[in-house]
């Protein structure tokens, strides 16, 4: 149950931050399920890679979104679930609100490119998160703060080519490994997708620098929502976590998703994070 | 046998200048040998009791698998119960409880991620080293608690000082966001890194509340009267523990002691007496030498007078025999000597301890204090000079074992 940065972390000996943050759980995962770009071509020569991640990032994301958002974190002996209010505009700005359970109701995080901030209306006090946070698991799930931020990182600081076809449910599945540019600051070593050909994210692996799974982020629940087809429910779950009834995963499921062309510029600003007007 | 022996005590007195000088090499080498296994023996004991005065203590009581997972919510349900258990088991000096989380920790200007640990006010006192830590400010109290101690490299990274606030955001037992915020009391350094960059102290009981325990901590650290006291301690803790009037809860209650806490500290201590031991080896090798080289002095200078005792029909044996018993004569003197200095200088210094006020800045750091203090023990006293016989005796044969190819006509025209 350790991300990659925790391993890291104990080997250079510190302690294990994890950290609970009301971070943008919404925004990556918004990202997943916006996206109004139909992919042109069913060529028989697989597609360049990175137009392919272009085309699901913008399926999933879209130009603007709203949408509700149920997170379910289950480890052997225990199980919790928040509910949060999600926004998102462009490739780079989010903002979520959590509305369920009472106690953590009002907690947010605000993403504005590559800046990320924590509200808590228990301490009143908006706190900047430092960059050495973002790969800390949010509020205790297996997502890390970067999963649900640094969502557009994907689409620019990685090569993309297709690697494998095949299909499945009718579809035609893309396998895509994606290897980061050199001095980009993204905390793996390589990652993998398999994307189908209407343009929907099915998985997405997470590999460190010796080339070992960490984590793997699998879609379901394809379906009909905002009005295109996206997956409802991803889970992510570490590599590392055992299977059967001691298995440890996260859950994030959509109850609700709209897309829109644009949301107004107030709803991602520090004002509007400690008192949401919307 | 008798006469052997007379001969040989006789034999060793010969040369009285010789003899002595060999003697002091031999009591010198068996006095350092005593004082310094002393001193390391007892410096040991100092450097794990002020090291695990700091942080650890002598054992903890934890839930099973805390120490590997730090999990929130594994955790001692009942401390006062344990409490109870510890209060019956002679040989243990104090004990307190401690919740620790994993939090962000905010000032006006910076933010880091860090521990925060809640302490009891009153008893860490009496169990770690941590009120005598504190360089600035005072210790957290029962009267004040929303008041924190910082380590000083978070304080200068934070770029907080005494009176300012901190804001504290974490994961509570039942993974809600706890939150809340604290203001900055003291300011301690306890020279380890970790310790001092990434720790906030709080109390107890506002940890508590904020992170949503209960009653429940995650340590109980206990401090020993002595250090050689602690494994009985852990037995009948564990055993008290257990059992139908025992502390029942799940996951199961387990009880480590300073080695399992801090693994690191007995290799390095198993690392320093290792190269203790090299050097000590080869002062007794050095010893051996010169020894082996008075020997054989008195053997060569001695041919025609084995030449002549063959002659008249001692056995070689005999001989060789012979030579043994001054050796060992002459290594017993130097060994009793040694032992007997060794012992009395290293008792002098065991009651007044040696000022190493050049290293007190240091050592102040750790929480020692600038005396260390020699612990002379059987084993300190005994193994050295014991070495020393080994060692000698081995060096004697040679001598000894070469008498037997002596020919007595060509030994008793030697020069």
């Amino acid at each position: 149950m350790r991300t990659e940065s925790q391993r890291q972390d104990r080997a250079a000996g510190a302690r294990r931050p994890g950290v609970a943050l009301a971070a943008a759980v919404g925004i990556a995962l918004i990202g997943l399920l916006a996206g109004a770009v139909p992919i042109c071509g069913a060529a028989d020569a697989p597609p360049d890679g990175n137009a392919l991640v272009r085309a699901a990032f913008d399926h999933y994301r879209g130009k603007a979104s709203t949408g509700t958002a149920v997170m379910t974190i289950h480890r052997p002996d225990w199980e919790r679930t928040m509910t949060m209010d999600v926004w998102t505009e462009g490739d780079a700005q989010s903002l979520v609100r959590i509305t369920a359970p009472a106690k953590d109701e009002g907690n947010g995080t605000l993403k504005k490119d590559q800046d990320m901030w924590l509200f808590n209306p228990k301490v009143n006090r908006v706190i900047k998160l430092p960059p050495s946070m973002m790969s800390q698991s949010w509020m205790g799930s297996d997502f890390s703060n970067n999963d649900l931020a640094k969502t557009d990182s994907l689409v620019n600081d990685y090569d993309h080519v297709v690697t494998a076809t095949g299909s499945r449910d009718g579809h035609t599945v893309y396998t895509v490994h994606s290897t980061p540019h050199p001095g980009a600051p993204v905390v793996w070593g390589a990652l993998e997708l398999d994307i189908r050909d209407d343009d929907v994210l099915l998985a997405e692996r997470f590999y460190d620098e010796d080339g070992a799974l960490v984590k793997a982020l699998t879609t379901s629940d394809i379906g009909p929502l905002g009005g295109r087809v996206l997956p409802a429910t991803l889970r992510m779950q570490k590599a590392d976590s055992p299977s059967g009834d001691k298995a440890e995963w996260t859950e994030l499921h959509y109850t609700d998703l709209s897309f829109q062309d644009s949301l107004p510029e107030r709803l991602f600003t520090l004002t509007n994070l400690r008192n949401p007007a919307s | 046998m008798k006469i052997d022996l007379q001969m040989a005590w006789r034999n060793v007195w010969r040369n009285p200048r010789r003899t002595w000088l060999t003697v002091a090499a031999i009591a010198f080498a068996c006095l350092v040998l005593v004082f310094m296994l002393s001193f390391q023996l007892g410096s040991y004991a100092t450097m794990i009791d002020s090291s695990v005065k700091i942080e650890a203590g002598h054992l903890q009581v934890q839930a099973k698998g805390y120490q590997d997972d730090h999990e929130m919510r594994q955790v001692v349900e009942d401390p006062a119960a344990v409490g109870r258990v510890l209060d019956g088991i002679p040989g243990v000096e104090a004990y307190t409880s401690r919740a620790t989380a994993f939090a962000v920790i905010s000032s006006e200007e910076r933010t880091y991620a860090g521990q925060v640990v809640g302490i009891d006010p009153v008893r860490e006192a009496k169990v770690s080293s941590l009120e005598s830590l504190v360089r600035r400010g005072s210790f957290v109290s029962p009267s004040d608690p929303e008041g924190a101690l910082v380590g000083d490299l978070l304080a200068d990274n934070l770029k907080v000082g005494l009176g300012d606030e901190l804001t504290v955001i974490g994961q509570g037992r039942d993974g809600s966001v706890a939150a809340t915020v604290l203001t900055v009391r003291g300011i301690f350094s306890s020279g380890i890194d970790e310790l001092d960059r990434t720790t906030v102290e709080m109390p107890l009981a506002t940890f508590q509340q904020v992170f949503s325990m209960g009653g429940a901590v995650h340590q109980v650290v206990v401090t020993a009267k002595d250090l050689w006291s602690v494994p009985a301690i852990q037995r009948q803790l564990a055993a008290g523990l257990e059992g139908p009037t025992g502390v029942d809860q799940s996951p199961p209650l387990v009880v480590l002691d300073w080695n399992e806490l801090m693994p690191g500290l007995l290799q390095s201590i198993k690392v320093d007496l290792v190269s203790g031991l090299i050097f000590y080896l080869a002062l007794i090798f050095v010893v051996a030498f010169s020894i082996l080289n008075t020997f054989l002095m008195a053997f060569l200078e001695r041919t025609r007078e084995f030449g002549v005792m063959m002659a008249i029909g001692t056995p070689p044996g005999r001989l060789g025999r012979l030579l043994l018993l001054e050796s060992l004569a002459l290594t017993a003197v130097g060994i009793a000597a040694g032992i007997v200095l060794g012992c009395a200088v290293t008792l002098y210094f065991q009651a007044h301890g040696i000022d190493i006020s050049g290293a007190n800045e240091l050592l102040e750091r750790f929480g020692i204090s600038g005396r260390m203090y020699p612990k002379l023990s059987v084993l300190s006293a005994l193994t050295g000079p014991l070495l020393v016989l080994v060692i000698t005796g081995l060096a004697a044969l040679y001598p000894a074992l070469k008498i037997r190819r002596l020919r007595p006509v060509e030994a008793m025209r030697h020069v």
